[in-house]
Order: structure tokens, then sequence, then C-alpha cells
């Protein structure tokens, strides 16, 4: 936009331009207007509207004795019903989505780390390796995980070998749960981080050793600080999506003791009438995580450098 | 502080030799910086004046040789254990922290008592305390290389390393902060070690000049010794503008050489030339240079060119004269005349000076 209002200026200066015509800058306004047009267009007909509508569904009420049929209304009861029904639900949810952002923030940063500094020529075919589980299906791949961490899988079989394994299984619990969503948001995580690592002048790095700070200090007052705003973005995009997640609870999870995605998902499809409250469900959790990402933000976001 | 080395004294480089692989950046250098002098490396991109300056900060470990300030020997300890920091170019200033920050961070880590004071001196030196509050992408490039320069004086190192400090600032702004850079030089008293491929700067600014070239020094002293008497023919192109021509030996008179350069006899003070038989290649500087339309009496040195360019510069003149050799001299003729000679292209002139202010050098670059 600066440039915009950059060229506009010049355009205006009879001193510059005595005979610039104006439709100049109307001209570029209106490719900027084009440009944003398809976009719009887009999340207008596929996002803003079904939004609209959903907010709609969510107030509705139903036909009594006409399972299935609703009527518009001004119901709050749906979002009551969503509270407190499903309070578990959610506290699940964002604990599990927690749990599998802090894993995989532990397991990222080193990777990157090593990527931005340490890797060299291996740098291109370890970024292969991160983005490479894209180029299977996100069902397929919880799927595997599920052979993976099966009772007759290595994994398990390994651990009760060494009787490390008190409940005898991985699969169906949240143990399971909370690795396969640590692993399918996983490069999403390393990415960002990697790279504003990537992006950090190897001299201001330096100048902590240089200004007396040891490699560990300097990791800490210069280094971490200077790649917090990869660290945000990469818990924000595994967060979000880990909060909302249904499939590694329905292929990895207890048949009890569901998140609030998979509630949604039973409400819309498996229960007759369900909509109402599925709906309502679906705003009282994107109400949650946006309040949830602004204080996070807040606290510890840095406007100079998102 | 664990590991931390309290070296006083002039600094010394003995035999440092680094090499990255086949390729060798710096070769066997020997020097000595004294204590409190304002030192120049000057040398053309990848003459291995910056790697040194990284061996001496501990940012490189040299292949050989040894580094030392005073009787304490450096080779192999970590930067951070060295009484020594740098000015980065591009300055490195930490991002996320403040100006005070940055420039309080060097104190901090040494557990200073004075940390606060002795950062609030640093920005007053340099004049940014009005800054102190903000992040360095809201300052200009000129106040950010000044908080560069406050955030590595404020731990009074035994030296001070500049790293082309002044490369990314305009003209203008490079002139003022030279003269800023030697005046906080002056002002502290440290060890300054500036690293840069502008002459104009290192002499401007340096008690001594090392000029470097290929991983060696071709030459150390001060600025003036350096540009009146270089001795070796890089340093006469390198450092300011030199007429140059290659002629033989042919003998002597009394205290000069006696060379033939392009078909004329030239004379060179024998002590100014670093080769007293077969070939050298010999120079004048421009201002040393005269030009006359008549063939003036008994100066020394007289040949005969044709004016090629004339450029009126307000205290001075510029002429390009053909050479017979086929060689372009330049010369510089101060306006002290209220009408100077009026010369054109195409006019012949004669072309004389004094063979006390001529130098030889070798031929071949070493």
């Amino acid at each position: 936009m600066s440039s915009l209002a950059q060229v506009s200026q010049v355009a205006g200066d009879p001193a510059v331009h005595p005979t610039a015509p104006a439709p100049e800058t109307e001209k570029r306004s209106w490719t900027a207007y084009l440009l944003l047009l398809p976009g719009v267009l887009w999340l207008g007909v596929f996002f803003i509207l079904p939004l609209v509508q959903l907010a709609a569904v969510s107030l509705q009420s139903r036909f009594p004795g006409f399972p299935g049929y609703y009527y518009r209304d001004l119901n709050f009861e749906n979002y009551l019903s969503a509270l407190t029904d499903y309070a578990p639900h959610f506290a699940r949810s964002f604990l599990y989505a927690g749990l599998a952002t802090f894993l995989a923030f532990v397991v990222a940063y080193p990777l990157a780390y090593a990527m931005a500094f340490k890797a060299g020529r291996w740098r291109n075919l370890m970024m292969i390796c991160v983005v490479a589980p894209f180029f299977t299906s996100f069902i397929l791949r919880t799927f595997a995980w599920s052979q993976i961490l099966a009772d007759e899988g290595p994994v398990a079989a390994v651990l009760n070998f060494l009787h490390l394994l008190p409940g005898g299984h991985i699969i169906n619990t949240p143990v399971a749960v909370v690795a396969g969503l640590t692993y399918n948001f996983l490069p999403f995580m390393v990415l960002p981080i990697y790279a504003s690592l990537e992006r950090a002048d190897p001299r201001v790095i330096e100048a902590g050793g240089d200004l007396y700070a040891n490699g560990f200090t300097t990791f800490r007052t210069v280094t971490l600080p200077m790649s917090m705003p990869g660290v945000l973005a990469g818990t924000l995009l595994t967060f979000i999506p880990a909060a909302g997640d249904f499939v590694n609870m329905e292929l990895l999870g207890p048949q009890r003791g569901k998140m609030v995605g998979n509630v949604i998902n039973d409400q819309f499809l498996a229960v007759p009438g369900g909509y109402p409250v599925a709906a309502a469900l679906s705003f009282t959790l994107m109400a949650a995580i946006l309040a949830m990402v602004f204080l996070y933000v807040r606290r510890f976001g840095t406007d100079e450098l998102v | 502080m664990a590991g931390f080395k309290e070296a006083r004294g002039d600094l010394q480089l003995e035999s440092v030799t680094k090499t990255f692989g086949d390729f060798t950046a710096v070769d066997g250098i020997d020097l000595t910086v004294p204590r409190g002098s304002f030192f120049a490396l000057l040398g053309p991109s990848g003459c291995g004046k910056t790697t040194t300056l990284r061996m001496v900060a501990g940012l490189e470990q040299p292949t050989a040789g040894r580094v030392m300030i005073g009787d304490t020997d450096l080779t192999g300890s970590r930067p951070y254990e060295r009484p020594v920091n740098t000015v980065f170019q591009s300055y490195a200033l930490f991002p996320h922290l403040t100006i005070r920050d940055n420039v309080a961070f060097g104190p901090k880590r040494r557990k200073d008592k004075d940390a606060s004071t002795r950062t609030d001196d640093a920005l007053e030196l340099v004049q940014m305390t009005q800054f102190a509050g903000r992040k360095p992408h809201q300052l200009s490039g000129g106040q950010q290389q000044r908080v560069a320069l406050a955030r590595a004086l404020v731990n009074h190192p035994e030296v001070l390393l500049l790293d082309e400090p002044l490369g990314a600032l305009d003209l203008k702004l490079r002139r003022e902060m030279q003269v800023e850079l030697k005046r906080i030089q002056t002002e502290v008293g440290l060890t300054f070690i500036h690293v840069t491929h502008d002459q104009e700067e290192a002499m401007t600014m340096a008690d001594t000049v090392a000029v470097m070239n290929k991983g060696h020094i071709e030459q150390l002293g001060p600025p003036a010794h350096l540009y009146d008497l270089p001795r070796t023919r890089f340093v006469a192109n390198f450092l300011g503008q030199a007429n140059t021509g290659v002629g033989a030996i042919e003998g002597t008179d009394g205290e000069h050489l006696v060379a033939d350069v392009f078909g004329t006899k030239v004379k060179i003070s024998r002590a100014r030339s670093q080769v007293h038989d077969g070939e050298v290649l010999f120079g004048v500087r421009p201002e040393k240079v005269t030009v006359s339309r008549q063939q003036p009496q008994g100066v020394g040195n007289d040949v005969k060119g044709v004016v090629r360019d004339v450029s009126f510069l307000g205290v001075a003149t510029s002429y390009l004269v053909d050479m017979p050799s086929g060689a372009t001299w330049s010369c510089y003729e101060q306006n002290l005349d209220v009408e100077p000679i009026d010369l054109r292209p195409g006019d012949e002139v004669w072309l004389t000076w004094n063979p006390g202010h001529a130098f030889g050098v070798p031929v071949e670059e070493a």
C-alpha cells in the first residue's frame, strides 16, 4: 500500500509531472482490487456464507416430533448444552493439542537448528525428509501409525518385552492420540522455526560470543529470542488444527473420552437432529481457540518481528 | 568469568596462517600493533584482511601461528574469553533488544557492577542517549553504526576491531564518521584495528596502515610514507594514483639511477628505488608532475606528451596526458594563478618532475 501512496503523491505533484493525468493512480488501484477479486469471491462464497449459515443453524430449534427438522430461532440453549455437556471434551482437546504442540516444539527446534546451522550440504535432503509426509494422505499416515502402535506392532512389543508398558497397550490410549497429533503436525512446527533461524544473520549470533556470552548463553539470549517469530507461528500452526482434529482420536484413540472434534463429527453425521448442537460446538471451539491465540500472541508476540 | 583472559599490551601476530581447504586466506603474517594506536588493514576484497581480523577476535582459529596480546597467548581461546570486541560489518545489532540492552549486553555478561553507568556513558560518547529505548530497526544506518560502536566500546576492550564499519554509509556520513571515530579513539585511547578496502578511509584515520594482498602484508607504515615511497607495484597502484612506466636501468649519475623509460632518460633517486639494476617500474604521483608548454631547464626529468583531457576541479585542474610509451598519465595542477595555462586536448606539453619525487619498484608483483 505504501508504494501506491508514493505513486499517487508523485503523480499528484504538479511540480514533478505538470501534465500527469490523474487516472494513472486510479488504474493502479483498480489493478489491486482485480488481484484481490478471486480470493475475495472464493472466501465469500465458500467461507463467509457457510459461516453465517452455520451461525444461523447453531441457534435453531427442533420441530417436536419431527426428528431432523428445525425452525429458525434464537435458541441459545444449544450453546449452554455445548458448554455443559461437552466441557470435558473441550478440556481434553486443549490438553492433548497442548501436549502435542509442546512435544512437537521439543522435537522440531533441535531439528530446525541443525538444518539451519549444521546441515551444510545435507540441508536440502533434510528439508525433503521433513516435507515428504505431505506426499501421502493424512488419513493414510494415521492408519500407518495405528499399525505401528498396535499391540502386535514393534513399539508395543519392545516396550512390553522391557516391561515398560504398564497397561500393556499403546493403541487406543490418549498416549497414541498425542503421539499421532505430534507426528502429523510436526512439519508445521519445523518449517517456520527453520525459516526464522535460517534468516537470522550469523554475525548477530557471533556478536553474542564476541560480547562475552558462551555458547549456551548466546543461544538463550540471542538465538532463541531471534527465532521467536518462528516458534510463535509453529505453535499456532500446530495447536489450532490439533485442537479441532478428530482423525487421530478416531483411528488411534480410546472408545470413551473423545475430543471435541469427534463430538462435532458425530453430532453432524451420526446423531439424528444433532445439527444445531454441532454448529454451536463448532462456534464455541472457534471462539475458545481465538481467545487463547489472542492471549498467547499478546503475551509472546513481538510485533516488530512477526 | 571462567576462562576470561585479562591481557594487556601490544597485539602481536606471529606467523599466522589460515587456510580454507586448498585456499590460503592468510599466509604467515607477522605483525605488531602498538597499544593505543589506530591501525588499518587495507586491501582489496579477498586479500585476507577480514580473516585476519576474525582470528584476532577468536571467530576463526589460525591454522598455524600465534595471536598474542602482551605476554598472553590467545591462540585457541574462544571469542568470549578474549579482551577483544568487534564492530561488525552491517553492525549485527541484536534485533530483539532495545539500543540500551544492546549496549548493556557485554557488561551484563561480565556481571559488571557498574553496567548501568557504563552503558549510559557509552551511549553518551556516541551521542545516542535519546534513542536508548528504540529497537535497532527504528534507527538509520549511521545511528546503528554508532550503537554498534558503543556496544563494543562499553567493554573497554584491549583491542577494538572494526570490520568495514563505514562501508554501508553514504559518502557524507562516512566522512563524518571518519572524524568521529578518530575523535573517539583519541578520547578512549584503545587499540583500534580497522579493516577497509577504502584507501582514503585508511589514510585519513590510521596512524599505521598495513597494505594486504593475497594473504600477506605488502607494506606497513604511516600513510604518508606508504604514499610517498611505495615498495611494491601493488602498493603504488592501490594507495592513491601513480603514473608509471617500465624501463631498464642503464647506470648511475651521482645520487641518481638513470633508466631508459619510453625512450627517454629518467632519473630516480637511488635511495628511493627498490631495484638497482635490470628492469624497474618507475612511478611518480600526479600532483608531483608539472605541466608546461615550454621545455623547462634543469629539473631533471621531462617528457613530451599530448593532452587528452582537461578537467577543471576548482582548487585544481586535472590533465590526462598521452605519453610516448602509450600510457596515459594524470597530473594535478593547483590553480594558484589567476590565469592558468590554457591547454586543450591535442596540445603538446612537457611534463616535468623532480627525481626526488619519483620511486622505483620491482616490475613483477611479489
